[in-house]
């Protein structure tokens, strides 16, 4: 339903408890769908009927001599009655409470999809490639640490401003990591459809509620940017199809657009960041479909960025196709075999980029032995459908 | 709501040359803090502790108790001292935690059980 997001994070702030929350929402929403006929603002109703309802259980709880200092805090047990009200708009206050520092990096996200959209356990699970039980654990340890560790549930001050909305970012970049990483393979269709359309409504969401941020507006187009070429992602037998072969009028072109023009309103605000500079360059490559060339030594110089904002061996490993393309393979090759091999020759991209550069530079040998190397690591069956169509026109051993 | 504020430090931190110095230092650090909260009219307390090599720990297994020469757990950082503050809620803590001088370690945050009828 789409008003949850709205009326989860009043009811949240409402009655200081997320599960309360959650569960008084679930309750009104079940009420409203049987009534003859939908109340005239959906939103509005289903605000005042929930926390009535809260409210009510935590009576019956205090009478029952239970639950006396919660019963304390509520002080405003003759506003309830009014109805319709207006919805006080605590979605960004929900957001940074399911995205705190002190909660672990790796739960934010997962709170922030169960809490605000509303998406089942299971379906997280999915995504972080964990157990259901394991899952469940986690979300309930951090509402529990949330309702008992003094998270406030207030805005946090404006100093800790970019740590917090860094927390926020790191959360949701992660949410998309998970939708996009294994290009429609190993999670069911529907989840993974159902994810990106989330972490896109929550991105965007981020953007609008925070719109002087040019960091979130950035990330609102990277999401934008990979949702745009959802449809051109798998050729008819279900194989991957590489960014670079794409069928361009398969893309999207209503969200390229307006991933743009968030990049441009950011980058109005002269401060740049990792997510704006992952947008630029995701944005250049959709440029092919445009007047058919990428223009690989933008490309480059936005990794150079990107590398000294956020260096790491994958964003290094990026670069150095970049370079191969400006300079010729051998250049990206001798790019490649600079970096630490360690951790990265465990890591799929390692070896497809090598194969990809080897193939190129005629050392099919070799490429055919990268690619059996990516292979071994077991990619999900869209990517492996693809290396296995590579590793056939090699044509070596 | 009332928040401990637990410092566990590496003491080696202090030994050898220069040593004293970091100690006088990390020392007049907690003054400042003091006079901060102080001057903020936040409730508050803190001890010092001594070194761990001082501790005595008396474990309990199903009545059995027994004492052991040492701390709790033998770790490179022990509790070297607390501070109990009242602030308004985690954020505010996490913000004093950050201010308290630690040359080697770390600081952990934990609210402290309200008293009351539910105590």
């Amino acid at each position: 339903m789409a008003a949850r997001p709205r009326v989860v994070a009043a009811l949240a702030a409402a009655l200081r408890d997320l599960d309360a929350a959650e569960d008084a929402f679930s309750e009104s929403e079940a009420r409203c769908l049987a009534l003859p006929e939908p109340p005239r603002d959906v939103p509005a109703w289903l605000f005042v009927a929930a926390r009535r309802r809260a409210l009510d259980g935590i009576r019956k709880a205090a009478a029952a001599g239970r639950h006396a200092e919660a019963f304390a805090q509520v002080t405003d047990m003759a506003d309830i009655i009014a109805l319709p009200e207006p919805i006080p708009d605590e979605r960004l206050r929900l957001l940074f409470i399911c995205c705190h520092p002190a909660l672990a990096a790796e739960v934010r996200a997962a709170l922030a999809l169960k809490v605000i959209c509303g998406l089942p356990t299971d379906r997280i699970a999915q995504l972080f490639l964990v157990s259901e039980p394991a899952m469940l654990q986690r979300i309930t340890r951090a509402k529990a640490k949330v309702r008992e560790a003094g998270i406030a549930f207030g805005l946090p001050a404006r100093g800790a401003w970019p740590e917090r909305l860094g927390a926020v970012l790191l959360a949701l970049e992660l949410a998309f990591t998970a939708a996009y990483a294994d290009a429609a393979g190993e999670l069911a269709a529907d989840v993974g459809e159902d994810l990106g359309a989330e972490v896109e409504r929550l991105a965007l969401l981020v953007a609008e509620l925070l719109h002087d941020e040019p960091e979130a507006a950035g990330l609102a187009a990277l999401v934008l940017l990979a949702r745009a070429r959802a449809g051109a992602r798998l050729d008819a037998e279900g194989a991957m199809v590489p960014l670079s072969q794409q069928d361009t009028a398969r893309w999207d072109f209503a969200r390229i657009a307006r991933a743009r023009a968030l990049m441009e309103a950011a980058a109005r605000a002269g401060r740049s960041g990792p997510c704006q500079v992952m947008a630029a360059i995701q944005l250049a490559h959709t440029r092919r479909a445009f007047d058919g060339v990428v223009d690989w030594s933008a490309v480059l110089r936005l990794f150079d960025v990107l590398l000294a904002l956020r260096p790491s061996a994958m964003v290094a490993l990026g670069r150095a196709l970049a370079l191969a393309q400006v300079e010729g393979p051998q250049e990206g090759l001798a790019a490649i075999e600079a970096l630490p091999a360690g951790r990265l020759a465990l890591t799929r991209p390692y070896h497809v980029a090598r194969a990809d550069l080897l193939a190129k530079a005629g050392r099919t040998a070799e490429a055919a032995a990268a690619l059996d190397a990516a292979l071994a690591l077991g990619p999900p069956r869209a990517e492996r459908l693809w290396l296995e169509q590579r590793r056939h026109m090699t044509g070596a051993g | 709501m009332q928040f401990m504020l637990m410092i566990n430090e590496d003491e080696s931190a202090y030994a050898g040359p220069g040593g004293a110095a970091l100690m006088e230092a990390t020392l007049a650090g907690h003054m400042k803090l003091a006079e901060d909260l102080v001057a903020a009219g936040i409730p508050f307390s803190g001890e010092r502790l001594k070194p761990a090599a001082t501790a005595t720990t008396v474990r309990s297994d199903n009545g059995t108790v027994t004492l052991h020469d040492g701390p709790f757990a033998e770790t490179h950082e022990e509790l070297g001292g607390f501070y109990i503050i009242d602030v308004p809620g985690l954020d505010e803590a996490l913000e004093w935690a950050r201010r308290i001088p630690v040359p080697r370690g770390g600081v952990e945050v934990r609210p402290v059980w309200p008293m009351g009828p539910q105590g």
